[in-house]
């Protein structure tokens, strides 16, 4: 049997402690739903300062792309990337070329002149 | 040059050789029995130091469970970067052993003892989340923040277990450390059990760590059960992009406020946003690059393997009220009993995180409504659940994908359980 002064603690935690988690996420929710607003309109506001500021809107649904234009963009994208070149280290190495003649390996000795005009 | 070294090399050895059979000549008589005697006398020492001679039959048993973890890990895939070194951990543990030598977990100044400190004391849960933070994506819960929610509304399995526990007759701090199991999440697990119930972190974690890896065994028929098949089809608008500033913002605003909330999860939150701010900010990769990858794998293996000896199946220690020899070794009904309430703990946290989705479902309209399958991902166990809900949208749709938008939830849980972790420390310490 659990004493009464223990179970009303277990209660108090149990409610308690489940509306504290719910309460920290739901302002995370809360501040998440607000930061893109402020960062639109800071960027809003620093554009019409300099006087760059388009205000024709863009609505919801011009912004959301199919699947497969983001199929689309990705590959290209992929390509593009794998594209371009590597950087270079910029640090060259001159290999001696050895190239002694031998009669074994000669091209020369395996040819037919079979299209030679004669 | 070789050769003029060979002559007196054999003379030095039959030297040694015929002195030694003279001197055995002319003792034979009085000193054979005596040989045999130390000898028979070494190997009964010996004998008592093996671990046959210190064998109890519950160390066969944890064997078994350690060789059928690395069984699961090896041949179903389930989370063996876990399971292996928790299994290979339970071996080492109950290899029996003569005590009183350094050679034990718990005897202090032997080498496990060393590295257990780590589980003691707490040291290894927050590196683990500052992994963890390092190679997590926040974005897809950025971009739909309401998603968060549900990572609170499964933590409902923290709760009800807290309760269930206090039923069982585990006292209050015990049934907190027992309670955590719901999170779905091993560090928090270890970190809180450490604190508020170090006899029982062994259990403890190894029912965490077992029910992790047992996700996509039990999750499926509990979402099959409660959301029905039409729920099951809806698709969710994809997720839209983040900008960098707001990838930026959240570690650091995160921190603030849930570490404000409840300031006793500060060494997981911490960790953990700080992990996320080094892969976000852009210009400390290196440091990110080491934590999600050298540390956390130095950090997993360490946890991994002491927690894994910690499960010791005898254990005697000196009772401080009779003063006898008693067995505090992980086979107990205190251990049975953590196993039954972490399933239950398991169960209740998948169905609410499923419920509370339908229950979101009825405020939202048109193409905002959220698929219910990815409440279950609400649970933590990072990234398995996400991975279930996945499959299991894709067996009732094999267009429908919803990892990215189970990975917000599963994430949000992640926090969650450690806000919880923090909570049940603030009541109960």
């Amino acid at each position: 049997m659990i004493p009464a002064f223990v179970n009303n603690e277990i209660w108090t935690i149990t409610i308690l402690g489940w509306l504290i988690v719910f309460v920290a996420l739901i302002f995370l929710v809360l501040i998440f739903l607000l930061v893109p607003k402020i960062i639109l309109w800071s960027t809003q506001r620093a554009l019409r300062k300099k006087d760059r500021y388009n205000h024709k809107s863009v609505g919801d649904k011009e912004m959301i792309l199919t699947d497969e234009m983001n199929a689309a963009i990705s590959m290209a994208l992929y390509l593009y990337f794998n594209e371009v070149h590597e950087e270079e280290s910029n640090i060259i190495t001159i290999k001696e070329v050895k190239r002694r003649y031998s009669p074994w390996s000669s091209k020369l000795y395996g040819m037919n002149n079979l299209n030679f005009p004669r | 040059m070789i050769k003029s070294f060979k002559l007196p090399l054999i003379l030095f050895f039959f030297f040694f050789l015929l002195s030694g059979a003279d001197t055995l000549a002319s003792t034979t008589g009085s000193i054979q029995p005596d040989i045999f005697g130390k000898a028979m006398e070494g190997l009964e020492r010996f004998w008592n130091f093996t671990g046959f001679a210190n064998a109890h039959y519950t160390n066969f048993i944890m064997i078994a469970v350690g060789l059928f973890f690395i069984f699961l890990a090896i041949r179903y895939d389930y989370e063996p970067l876990l399971l292996i070194p928790i299994g290979v951990g339970i071996l080492i543990g109950n290899v029996p052993f003569l005590a009183g030598n350094k050679i034990g977990l718990y005897e202090e100044g032997s080498v496990l003892n060393y590295l257990y400190f780590g589980v003691q004391q707490g040291i290894y849960p927050p590196l683990i989340f500052l992994g963890i933070g390092a190679m997590t994506d926040f974005s897809s819960l950025i971009s739909n923040p309401k998603l968060m929610i549900l990572g609170a509304a499964a933590q409902v399995g923290i709760f009800a277990t807290f309760w269930g526990a206090a039923i069982l007759g585990f006292m209050p701090a015990e049934s907190g450390a027992i309670a955590i199991i719901g999170g779905a999440d091993g560090p928090t697990a270890i970190f809180l059990s450490s604190k508020l119930a170090p006899h029982l972190m062994g259990a403890i974690a190894i029912a965490a760590y077992s029910y992790m890896a047992l996700v996509p065994v039990i999750q499926p028929p509990i979402m099959r059960l409660l959301v029905p098949k039409k729920e099951r089809l809806i698709k969710m608008k994809p997720p839209r992009a983040v900008s960098k500033q707001e990838k930026i913002l959240f570690p650091i605003i995160g921190l603030l406020l849930t570490t404000f909330i409840s300031p006793s999860a500060l060494p997981l939150l911490g960790m953990l946003f700080f992990g996320n701010l080094l892969k976000e900010s852009g210009v400390t990769e290196r440091l990110a690059d080491t934590a999600r990858n050298s540390m956390i794998n130095i950090v997993t293996i360490l946890l991994g393997v002491t927690v894994g000896a910690s499960t010791q199946a005898v254990r005697m220690i000196t009772d401080p009220e009779t003063g006898e020899l008693i067995n505090k070794g992980f086979l107990s009904p205190d251990s049975i009993k953590i196993f039954i309430l972490g399933a239950i703990s398991f169960v209740i946290a998948t169905a609410g995180g499923l419920i509370f989705a339908r229950i979101m479902n009825l405020f939202l309209k048109g193409d905002n409504k959220i698929n219910p399958l990815i409440g279950a991902a609400g649970v933590s166990a990072v990234p398995d659940s996400a991975r279930v809900v996945q499959n299991e949208g894709l067996k009732c749709d094999p267009t429908n994908h919803l990892l990215m938008h189970a990975m917000a939830p599963n994430v949000s849980g992640v926090i969650g359980s450690a806000v919880a972790a923090g909570i049940m420390l603030a009541f109960l310490m």
